[in-house]
């Protein structure tokens, strides 16, 4: 696999972009420009997706991460108060001894894992050598035989319907269980998210015999 | 100005032709699956750093996600190299990536549900202050 012309000048601005989009969201002092940030990189690797030829993730990553997800993340932040946070009266990282150590670990990490990559992509190179030698050449021509889209400029890939063949032939039982969780998570998040007059309403229960046993469970837990 | 960096910009520029034959420049030319993975490596290890250096909740929970995307910029990488060497399900990747998505998705309602519950009861998102279970 390897990218040529202008997709190579693509990849490195994308890639730049995500990663620096990457290190200010974990940088930012205001949590809605680390989200700003966040989609910002989200929406780099979405063009790095498309980069690799998978059109349908890039495009569920643009509408679920950065058009669902997202949006809840800002919803809120908007919720709960991070004033302190922007206006530099509180710290942001932790205390200096953790942060160091953590830091360690991720200079760790980064060793680590790029020894790995190497090795591991240099003994995948020598395996794969003849399989790859012609597959940029072969990879065009198979473009050629797509069908042209509607302006005549650009071409039909059929990703997404070997995404679809393949999730319904081989991934069909782990897409029923996605669509469990989905549920589970809705209800989850509802119930979590009630406040105690809804619980109330929902539960029968008079609102104020249920503060009174709170007040009383709070009573219990100082002493 | 102009005049100060114009000798530095032809000194930049002759290095560049000079370093057009090299393997270095050749690699950078044509990207690889190996770049790919250490674009994703490093997004994991930005991640991590968040997670473990961080007080906000909130900024935790967007550096999983962040972590979780590299997973899936592996993923989909490794989905293109076995398309050109001829796999069989080599869009498999791009599957598993779509499986990724929704589990981000259901941990950012569940987590941000949590978030809120927590704020209603303690008034604090620093994870430094909810220490509950610390003896």
């Amino acid at each position: 696999m390897i990218l040529q012309g202008w997709e190579a000048v693509f990849f490195w601005v994308f890639s730049i972009a995500a990663i620096f989009a990457g290190l200010l969201t974990v940088m930012a002092r205001n949590a809605v420009h680390s989200a700003l940030f966040l989609i910002s990189s989200l929406l780099s690797v979405a063009a790095l997706f498309v980069l690799l030829g998978a059109e349908f993730i890039a495009g569920v990553q643009i509408l679920v991460y950065v058009g669902g997800v997202m949006v809840l993340f800002l919803f809120v932040i908007m919720l709960v108060n991070v004033g302190a946070e922007e206006q530099g009266r509180s710290e942001i990282l932790n205390k200096p001894r953790q942060v160091a150590v953590s830091l360690g670990f991720c200079l760790l990490l980064v060793g680590g894992l790029l020894f790995a990559i190497n090795t591991g992509y240099r003994g995948l190179q020598k395996r794969d050598e003849a399989k790859l030698s012609g597959s940029a050449e072969q990879r065009l021509l198979q473009d050629q035989t797509l069908a042209r889209g509607a302006t005549g400029t650009s071409r039909i890939t059929t990703d997404t319907q070997k995404v679809g063949n393949s999730l319904y032939r081989f991934a069909s039982l782990p897409f029923e269980i996605a669509s469990i969780l989905l549920l589970v998570a809705i209800i989850g998040s509802v119930m979590l998210a009630r406040t105690l007059k809804q619980e109330a309403a929902v539960d029968d229960v008079d609102p104020e015999v249920l503060l009174a046993k709170v007040a009383e469970e709070a009573d219990l837990a100082e002493n | 100005m102009l005049g100060l960096f114009a000798p530095i910009f032809a000194f930049l520029i002759q290095q560049a032709d000079v370093g057009r034959g090299s393997l270095m420049w050749q690699s950078a030319r044509n990207p690889d699956l190996s770049k790919f993975l250490v674009i994703g490596a490093l997004l994991f290890i930005i991640g991590v750093a968040g997670v473990l250096t961080r007080r906000n909740i909130i900024v935790i929970f967007m550096s999983i996600e962040l972590i979780l995307n590299a997973a899936n910029l592996n993923f989909i990488a490794f989905s293109r190299y076995l398309q050109d060497t001829g796999s069989v399900n080599a869009v498999a990747g791009q599957v598993f990536a779509v499986f990724v998505i929704v589990v981000a998705a259901a941990e950012a309602a569940i987590g941000l549900g949590i978030v809120i519950a927590l704020y209603r009861n303690k008034e604090t998102i620093w994870v430094d202050e909810i220490d509950i279970l610390k003896w």
